[in-house]
């Protein structure tokens, strides 16, 4: 079904703008011939005889466009004086329709054939004019694809609740406004995604990443050496200054400092004779900090000035233990 | 045994059209003929490939593909040209100790992935780290991808995501940046391929599945996840599944 006007007028574009022949012009479109076809094409509509280009084809492709290209007009020819303006504003008319098309694709649906008394002869109308003619045709395409794709619609809202009702949707709390449509209301727990991943990983053929079970070698060593040698020559620092002036003192506190420790060992183990005089305690049970070795090795020293001293007696028991026994008064050991 | 050789190294300088160091010693290698069997011992062979194999598994901890030139460079090195045999055999290695092959999903590049023959463990204490949820994500994408007919425009696929609370402009507890891992991370792993679509302003890009997404999972198998998820016989969407049994994949 022919749309256009001028079903005779299908040679005669020739003559449109006195100062420009469309055989003589440089084309800048893509055919390295576009200018003549373009002159073929826009004088006639959708059944008309065509010279074979690869634009052709694309149109085809369009059934619900609207055909919305300039058409030559059936015996209007522009001449002389305002073959400029007129130009002039075919382009102008050729950017709005590019630029509207661009801004909302759906509008080519409804752009009309308003350029009906438009001629388009010259190079720059007809790099616009293919510019346009892309832009259309690959909608075109689109607006194809969406056309027949699916014969049962993919319902994306439902499988977009039904992902969520698989990764475990808490929908007790829903609020009555939501603030977004489409978005329904609940909690999702952290794990979700998690979840929904564990069972995805079925469905795939990765090869599991590769990593060494104990970890990798790290090199924290060196650090801890540093603050330690930092902390060492500090106290010595310190110390050094400290030293002539204290050095009696410290003497002494560290006197005073056993002798005190040593006579509070006594006093807890004259306590503990006197509430059970005969029961010895085990030399180890005193002794051993289980926490420290050091505070061990302390108690040991303070013990044996006790035992030194004849407040009390190291002896082996019958499993061999070494234990403490009280030393009576009367014999002394 | 030399003729096998010869061809083999020809077949090789042929692709490596990239890297020019190696075309020039593998000429200079191919010129040494079959004495380049020789001057490797078995014992020095096989420690090669060891060393491939360590390097493909570890190189693909993060599911970036691997590329020739990267194996050349750090492992083969003096043995460009014993590279075939040692591939090849790394290949079997892999395929019968781990279960895994090496494909090649750019032919061009010369591209490599590991990818798993065996189906995969089910169980209760499997790991689960972040590499499972972003598969997850990554599984949605891909089948409303198919379901959408193969191909679907960025604006579609961040409205579905939004529906699951995904927004590429907000940070996510479990994604980070999400934007950054669909369009960067899933892109550079090659499991999505996003390209612009011309003339379109401001620019609106395509997603369509990238070749590891081909290789590790099939159509059917996106079809089965979408039934499952949906309580949904597979045949109901009736020209996916036609497009999903009629495409033959791994699985």
């Amino acid at each position: 079904m022919s749309e256009a006007g001028g079903s005779g007028d299908f040679s005669s574009p020739r003559s449109s703008g006195s100062d420009c022949s469309r055989f003589s012009l440089p084309s800048t479109s893509r055919n390295g011939a576009v200018s003549e076809h373009k002159q073929h094409r826009l004088s006639g509509g959708l059944g008309r005889p065509r010279p074979p280009a690869s634009e052709e084809e694309e149109e085809e492709e369009e059934p619900e466009m609207v055909w919305g290209r300039p058409r030559r007009p059936e015996s209007a020819e522009a001449t002389g004086g305002g073959d400029e303006r007129s130009r002039r504003m075919i382009r102008n008319q050729y950017r709005e329709l590019i630029y509207s098309v661009q801004r909302k694709p759906g509008a080519l649906l409804t752009c009309n054939l308003f350029f009906s008394s438009i001629t388009v002869s010259c190079a720059r109308e007809a790099a616009l004019d293919a510019q346009f003619l892309v832009l259309a045709s690959n909608l075109g395409k689109e607006k194809a694809n969406e056309l027949h794709s699916e014969m049962t619609a993919f319902d994306s809202p439902a499988f977009a609740e039904d992902l969520l009702t698989f990764m475990g949707l808490n929908r007790i709390e829903v609020e009555e406004n939501s603030d977004n449509e489409g978005i329904s209301g609940g909690y999702l727990p952290s794990n979700a995604w998690h979840k929904l991943g564990a069972e995805t990983e079925k469905y795939f053929r990765r090869a599991p990443s590769f990593h060494y079970m104990l970890g990798s070698f790290k090199s924290d060593p060196p650090v801890p050496r540093q603050r330690i040698e930092r902390q060492k020559k500090t106290t010595g620092r310190e110390e050094k200054r400290a030293m002539p002036a204290q050095l009696k003192k410290m003497e002494e506190s560290h006197q005073e400092a056993t002798e005190k420790e040593v006579e509070r060992i006594l006093g807890l183990l004259q306590t503990h004779f006197k509430n059970d005089p005969d029961i010895p305690i085990s030399f180890f049970d005193l002794v051993i900090d289980p926490n420290s070795f050091a505070r061990t090795v302390e108690n040991i020293f303070h013990v044996s000035f006790i035992i030194r001293d004849g407040f009390a007696r190291l002896k082996l028991d019958e499993d061999k233990l070494p234990i403490i026994g009280k030393i009576h008064l009367t014999s002394k050991a | 045994m030399s003729q096998r050789k010869r061809s083999k190294g020809s077949g090789f300088s042929q692709g490596e059209e990239g890297d020019d160091e190696c075309v020039l010693s593998q000429t200079q290698a191919f010129s040494q003929g079959p004495r380049n069997l020789e001057r490797h011992s078995q014992e020095q062979v096989d420690q090669k490939v060891s060393e491939l194999v360590q390097f493909l598994l570890v190189k693909d901890q993060k599911k970036i593909p691997i590329k020739r030139s990267d194996i050349l460079k750090k492992v083969i090195g003096e043995y460009k040209d014993v590279y075939s045999e040692i591939v090849n055999r790394a290949g079997r290695t892999l395929q019968q100790v781990f279960g895994l092959q090496l494909v090649e999903i750019d032919t061009k590049h010369h591209v490599y992935i590991l990818i798993s023959t065996l189906p995969r463990a089910e169980g209760e204490n499997l790991r689960q780290d972040d590499q499972t949820a972003k598969l997850g994500l990554l599984t949605v994408i891909l089948s409303f991808i198919f379901m959408k007919g193969n191909s679907a425009k960025d604006g579609a696929v961040w409205e579905f995501l939004r529906r699951l609370r995904v927004h590429p402009g907000e940070r996510h507890e479990v994604f980070g940046d999400v934007k950054k891992l669909v369009m960067e991370e899933f892109v550079r792993q090659k499991y999505l391929e996003i390209s612009p679509i011309p003339l379109t302003d401001p620019m609106e890009f395509k997603f369509q599945w990238g070749p590891r997404a081909t290789k590790e999972t099939s159509k059917r198998e996106m079809l089965r996840f979408v039934a499952k998820i949906q309580g949904k016989d597979p045949a109901f969407w009736t020209s996916q599944f036609k497009e999903a049994e009629g495409s033959s994949g791994p699985l």
